[in-house]
């Protein structure tokens, strides 16, 4: 019966046509002697074809105690019910509807073909907290007046059904042109529809979607109790997600929970934010152990890494083994790969915006889990009525490692270890005020042998005041400091004992507004400014016997300001476009000295014309421009849309490195007079189309970049400790193109996307560069163009506790510059290298399993674990990372070095207290 | 640790590269403003390619003044083709070109060299450890030579892994001559690594215990005696730059932070531009600085030696009667090691494999002229 009572949720209005003609002659005879209503409901069923429909808890008083002689079943379900608050209705196809209080109209109102005469009165329906919910979900309630108007506002309180609290964040949408309002702290929404019929539906967080039938048909005032039980947050994010495929203004953004980053099977059973993110289309990476990763064939230093407002600029550990986002501090992430919010700027390809928590407000929390090499452990909660907080811890055992990485039996020394600590506290003032504290640092220490120890370290903390102006207006105020170093300290000889350091240091403030102009403009505009010091590299003698000179590059400085503007601004029901401006100015400041060169030749050392010196605080040079952010999406019909874009950016601080991946020792360096910003725009146009109600999830996106001033090396170029590094520098320009296409399944017990990438990433020597043409000035790939790339994942749950999680990944090999001759010189067989990027690594193929086992799920229990059991390159596919020549018995031998090259078994536990 | 330890591996790699033979010019050597120099010229041949290097021979390869008329040519080696010497003495203070010219009558030439006087070696040294022996050099740079160039070579003697002063001859076993010996032999090494330094990062530009050799723990080259030999070079940037980005091609590639490999070239050209031909190779002229030092096993003692190759020696079981010693000497697989007597009774011989007895299957029984012993 009970299911029976849910299939009411689902009835539809549509169904009641048939109760127009209705007839109920079926006849009853015999005793009911004291049995309950769901025997006697039964036994009516089983002698005849009416089928009943009612909640157990509202008949479960009622004895039903009768004697029938050829009675309609009218007759006596109203002589069962007297003196009863039940009524009951039946409808054409002899379903019997029971329901407390009043009954269920299963006829249309007779006036329902004749509307235009109908006048209607009252234009409120009082609050419905005392109606049984199943009705209020299906019944048609009409509002307002006729009128001339073709668009009508809806507005409303919602409250909760049991504590009649209004509801905080209620999301009121439709599903046809998804126009959609929030309840404010009262719980009032207002909402602007177009007259005729709708499924409004209202969202709580982690609550039921509530539904109402409307027939609009002017202004008027629609108050709705809502449960407010949490019953499931999947629920809330694929809905939501659903919408946003079609109808978010934006291209080119992709967004991971925690819960779906979870799903994935694992390298060494940590979640991991980058790993993750590396499934999705157009995001990809040179190799297994390498820190960054590029998005649509853009360098890894053009993403813009930020973890609650703090720029990361190492985001791994243990050379890009694990990322640096401890997994139970991440709320969610999202990429944004082309039409980055106006608030962001300063990176070329991509923004990664990691969301920490803040903290569980309802009780203190302890997460944590235990893998084969790390463990982490996270509190959170509630202090007092106002503040939450988060803190959370991860390292490694120990200091032993990794004489793995490359075969090589100098490594027996090899020691690493990291940990990092995110620390995030949320204070509420009052409802107007709210500050947040974010803390987080991250090192890692390794040596491959005894002499020489690397470290590196970022430290961010920054502090964010939030304030509500008004309904419309809410701004944020941002201040902090981010930093990154690392260090060599080497102790091969007593005599060149040194230390080498390199530090990055930004302060940044940031003003931004969010401005609801009214119902079709969005506002969003603020200021950021970043004020660098580097300090691009150092080194020291330690102890009395080194005769290492202490050595400095010139410390940098420069201040980055940009203010913008932008919009979004809804044009109509199928059009809404997104537009914005940024306008930039870089300074680089002094003290330092600056090397002026004669135009038109190569910037080395002849062609100095001379040195100037500036002093501390002095401009020595300005950059400044416009970038532009527009973006407009336009709905077909309720399942597909287009979109396109055009975005401009540009980058003032650059990683100098000839590795192919990162490695932790590349130094950054600032734009300056010799050293032009990189710029780069995007051009981007794609289709999005659901299926299957929602249940697939298909999207196509292309793009086209160009990018100008990028760096590439001169041979042999030394960048460590060059105080002129921009000798070494060859000024370079790129382009950049492909196609995306996702699938994406997002319900049923069978989920996962799969993706398609193509995507090519072209460098060129720039056409005013003298001093070295790398292939003769014409295309080549860049370290990192893969053209194909194709990644399954899915997800099979088993039962709520137990899942299975594939995920399949191919891409083409990157580019290497190959040996293509060997000659004799100083004693040793050397090699000949070929063009630079002229050939290819083998394919790249792995698969990885995992399986989730959740604990039970009894509310009352110490703590709630969960077991990630899994194998990561279940094939065991030797996917080369790099590979070298290396003469062996005087024949250059080629080889291949591959990490993770075996299937390797991993396994965590996980707690939650 | 166990997951670990099976993360990463090697495997060889054969991809199809054109099998297409480039044959570059490589020109390699050091033009000595007071001695001997020397200059080979060879041609790049293609990956895995196992035939010998191909040298370009009959060329005519001289050095001019920049200023003047006058030359000297290099004369062809007679017994290696496409080497090149010159004995003389040029003025340090003047620059020079040199010329290439090939029999195919391309004609390259190099661009100006600037003789650089090579401060004296200070100290050529070793220190014992715990890993074996470090060979280190120490040198004090200036304003002229700041960037070093270090080449050495090392010679050594080792013994077979079963000594055998008796050699089977004419059908008979007699005593070896000492010409004939092959317990001892001496082995050697030809530059087998390149080490570069920049004084300028150092105080002074003084150079202080700079490695250039380790030799490790059972290296048969301190079973007896131990030679090497260094020689110093200061060059300029361009050469120092060179020698980085052929040391980085070699040992630096392959690695998980390593760099890209560089296009490598050189301070020669053919003298037609419009050709662009690259050619491989720095020239670098000056005087160089040379030094050698001994290293004898006491030196080092206790220094235990393993060598692979005779880690399976032993006499054969068996005694060999003299009657018999014809057909298992006969044909010089087995080599007669030992003579056995039972008291005053000769009873035969005991032999080995030609393996563990025959030093000069891996090295030279012949004294090195220079050696001293």
């Amino acid at each position: 019966m009970k299911l029976k009572a849910v299939f009411v949720f689902f009835f539809s209005i549509l169904c009641l046509f048939p109760a127009l003609a209705q007839d109920h002659s079926k006849k009853f005879s015999g005793l009911f002697p004291g049995i309950s209503f769901q025997r006697f409901a039964r036994q009516i069923e089983a002698q005849s074809d009416y089928e009943f429909y009612f909640l157990e808890k509202d008949v479960s008083e009622i004895q039903v105690n009768i004697s029938a002689a050829e009675n309609t079943l009218p007759q006596l379900l109203v002589t069962i019910f007297e003196g009863k608050d039940l009524k009951f209705s039946i409808d054409g196809s002899n379903r019997v509807f029971i329901s407390k209080n009043s009954a269920l109209e299963v006829k249309l109102a007779e006036d329902f073909f004749n509307k235009r005469d109908r006048e209607i009165k009252g234009d409120s329906l009082g609050a419905q907290s005392d109606i049984d919910r199943a009705f209020s979900r299906n019944k048609l309630y009409v509002i307002g007046s006729q009128g001339s108007q073709t668009e009508a506002t809806l507005s409303g309180r919602i409250t909760g059904i049991d504590t009649g609290n209004p509801v905080f964040g209620a999301v009121v949408f439709e599903r046809v042109n998804y126009t959609r309002a929030i309840t404010n702290e009262a719980g009032e929404f207002s909402i602007h529809l177009p007259v005729g019929r709708h499924t409004l539906f209202i969202q709580n967080l982690g609550g039921f979607v509530e539904q109402r039938q409307l027939s609009l048909l002017g202004d008027g005032i629609l108050d709705i109790a809502i449960e407010e039980n949490i019953i499931s947050l999947d629920e809330f994010t694929i809905s939501s997600e659903k919408m946003s495929n079609i109808a978010r203004p934006e291209m080119g953004v992709q967004s991971l929970n925690i819960q779906s980053m979870r799903k994935l099977p694992a390298v060494l059973g940590e979640v991991d934010v980058i790993r993750s993110i590396l499934t999705l289309p157009g995001v990809q990476t040179v190799g297994e152990a390498s820190v960054g990763f590029n998005v649509r064939g853009g360098a890894a230093d053009q993403n813009l890494i930020l973890m609650n407002h703090s720029t990361i600029y190492n985001p791994s550990h243990l050379f890009g083994l694990f990322s640096a986002f401890n997994p139970d501090m991440v709320e969610s992430v999202e990429l944004y790969k082309a039409g980055m919010p106006v608030k962001f700027g300063g990176r070329l390809s991509s923004v990664l915006d990691v969301e920490a928590k803040y903290g569980n407000p309802d009780k203190v929390q302890v997460t944590g889990g235990i893998g084969l090499m790390t463990s982490r452990l996270t509190v959170e909660g509630p202090i007092g009525e106002n503040t939450t907080f988060a803190l959370g811890g991860r390292t490694t055992y120990s200091d032993w490692i990794l004489d793995i990485l490359e075969e090589n039996t100098d490594f027996n020394d090899a020691r690493a270890s990291f940990y990092d600590l995110n620390f995030n506290v949320s204070h509420k003032f009052n409802d107007k005020n709210t500050l947040k504290l974010n803390v987080y640092n991250s090192s890692d220490n390794f040596r491959f042998d005894r002499d020489t120890t690397f470290t590196y370290e970022n430290r961010n903390f920054n502090l964010g005041w939030t304030h509500y102006f008004n309904e419309k207006l809410e701004a944020e105020l941002v201040l902090g400091r981010d930093q990154y170093n690392f260090g060599i300290q080497g102790r091969d000889n007593p005599s060149n004992a040194y230390d080498f350091g390199y530090e990055i240091l930004q302060d940044f403030a940031k003003v931004n507004f969010q401005y609801e102009y009214d119902d079709q403009h969005q506002l969003n505009f603020g200021l950021h400014s970043i004020r660098y010091r580097l300090q691009p590299g150092q080194i020291g003698p330690v102890g009395e016997p080194s005769l290492v000179i202490p050595e400095s590059v010139n410390t940098e400085q420069a201040l980055e300001t940009a203010f913008y503007i932008g919009d979004n601004f809804e044009v109509n029901d199928h059009l809404s476009l997104n537009y914005g401006m940024r306008y930039v100015i870089y300074n680089y400041l002094g003290p330092n000295t600056i090397r002026e060169y004669r135009d038109g030749v190569p910037i080395a050392p002849p062609n100095l014309e001379r040195e100037r010196e500036f002093s501390a605080g002095s401009i020595i040079n300005t950059y400044h421009g416009p970038e532009f952010r527009i973006s407009a999406r336009y709905i077909l019909d309720n399942i597909s849309s287009i979109k396109a874009g055009y975005n401009t950016g540009r980058q003032f601080i650059h990683l100098v490195t000839n590795n192919a991946a990162i490695a932790p020792t590349d130094v950054w360096k600032l734009s300056d007079p010799n050293i032009r910003p990189q710029w780069g725009d995007q051009i981007s146009i794609g289709y999005y189309r659901n299926l299957k109600i929602d249940k697939y999830e298909f999207s196509v996106e292309t793009y086209h970049r160009t990018l100008r001033n990028l760096i590439d090396f001169r041979s042999g170029a030394t960048l460590i400790l060059n105080n002129a590094v921009e000798q070494d520098i060859l000024r370079t320009e790129g382009r950049a193109y492909g196609a995306e296409v996702l699938l994406k399944k997002n319900t049923g017990k069978l989920n996962g996307w799969i993706s398609y990438t193509y995507s090519r990433s072209l460098l060129r020597t720039a056409a005013e560069e003298t001093a070295e043409k790398i292939n003769n000035g014409g295309w080549y790939p860049s370290n990192f163009d893969q053209p194909h790339n194709a990644v399954l994942v899915g997800n099979y749950e088993w039962s709520k506790r137990i899942s299975t999680s594939i995920n399949a990944n191919y891409s083409t090999g990157r580019p290497i510059t190959l040996p293509v001759a060997q000659f004799n010189y100083g004693g040793n067989e050397r090699v000949y290298f070929s063009d630079r990027n002229a050939y290819r690594i083998p394919d790249y193929f792995r698969v990885d399993l995992s399986v989730n086992l959740e604990g039970n799920h009894k509310s009352k229990k110490l703590a709630h674990s969960s077991w990630s059991v899994g194998v990561y390159n279940l094939l065991g596919r030797r996917n080369p990372y790099s590979v070298y020549f290396t003469p062996v018995n005087g024949v250059l031998e080629g080889f291949q070095l591959s990490i993770f090259a075996q299937p390797i078994p991993f396994i965590t536990y996980n707690f939650r207290i | 640790m166990l997951v670990l330890s099976i993360i990463s591996c090697r495997d060889p790699f054969e991809p199809e590269i054109i099998r297409q033979d480039l044959a570059i010019l490589v020109v390699e050597g050091y033009v000595e403003v007071d001695g001997e120099s020397f200059i080979s010229l060879s041609r790049t041949s293609p990956v895995r390619d196992t035939a010998s290097v191909v040298f370009e021979s009959g060329a005519r390869v001289f050095l001019i003044p920049e200023s003047g008329t006058s030359f000297w040519d290099f004369e062809e080696s007679e017994d290696q083709a496409g080497f090149y010497t010159l004995e003389g003495s040029f003025d340090p203070n003047q620059k020079y070109f040199l010329n290439v010219w090939l029999s195919n009558g391309e004609m390259y030439q190099s661009e100006l060299l600037t003789p650089i006087i090579t401060p004296d070696i200070e100290e050529l040294g070793w220190l014992r450890d715990e890993v074996g022996v470090e060979i280190f050099v120490s040198t004090n740079g200036n304003e002229d030579a700041r960037y070093f160039l270090w080449t050495y070579n090392e010679d050594w003697i080792f013994n077979a892994g079963i000594s055998s002063f008796l050699i089977f001859e004419n059908g008979g076993v007699r005593e070896r001559r000492e010409e004939e010996r092959v317990d001892r032999c001496w082995s050697s090494t030809f530059m087998p690594r390149i080490v570069l330094q920049n004084s300028a990062r150092f105080d002074g530009n003084r150079i202080l215990e700079r490695e250039l050799v380790r030799i490790p723990n059972l290296s048969e080259k301190l079973q007896r005696r131990y030679s090497i030999e260094v020689v110093q070079r200061a060059i300029d940037q361009d050469a120092f730059d060179f020698w980085e980005i052929l040391r980085k091609n070699s040992d630096d590639i392959g690695g998980i932070f390593s760099p890209l490999p560089s296009l490598i070239s050189g301070n020669i050209n053919n003298v037609d531009e419009k050709k662009d031909e690259n050619v491989i190779g720095f020239i670098s002229m000056g005087r160089s600085s040379r030094k050698r030092i001994y290293i004898d096993q006491a030196d080092v003692a206790p220094w235990r030696v393993e060598i692979p190759e005779y880690e399976f020696c032993n006499l054969s079981m068996d005694t060999i009667p003299p009657e018999l010693a014809s057909s298992r000497f006969r044909t010089g697989v087995e080599i007669p090691a030992r003579i056995l007597f039972d008291g005053p009774f000769f009873l035969g011989y005991r032999g080995a494999s030609r393996e563990c007895v025959d030093c000069t299957l891996r090295g030279s029984n012949v004294k090195p002229e220079f050696w001293e012993d």
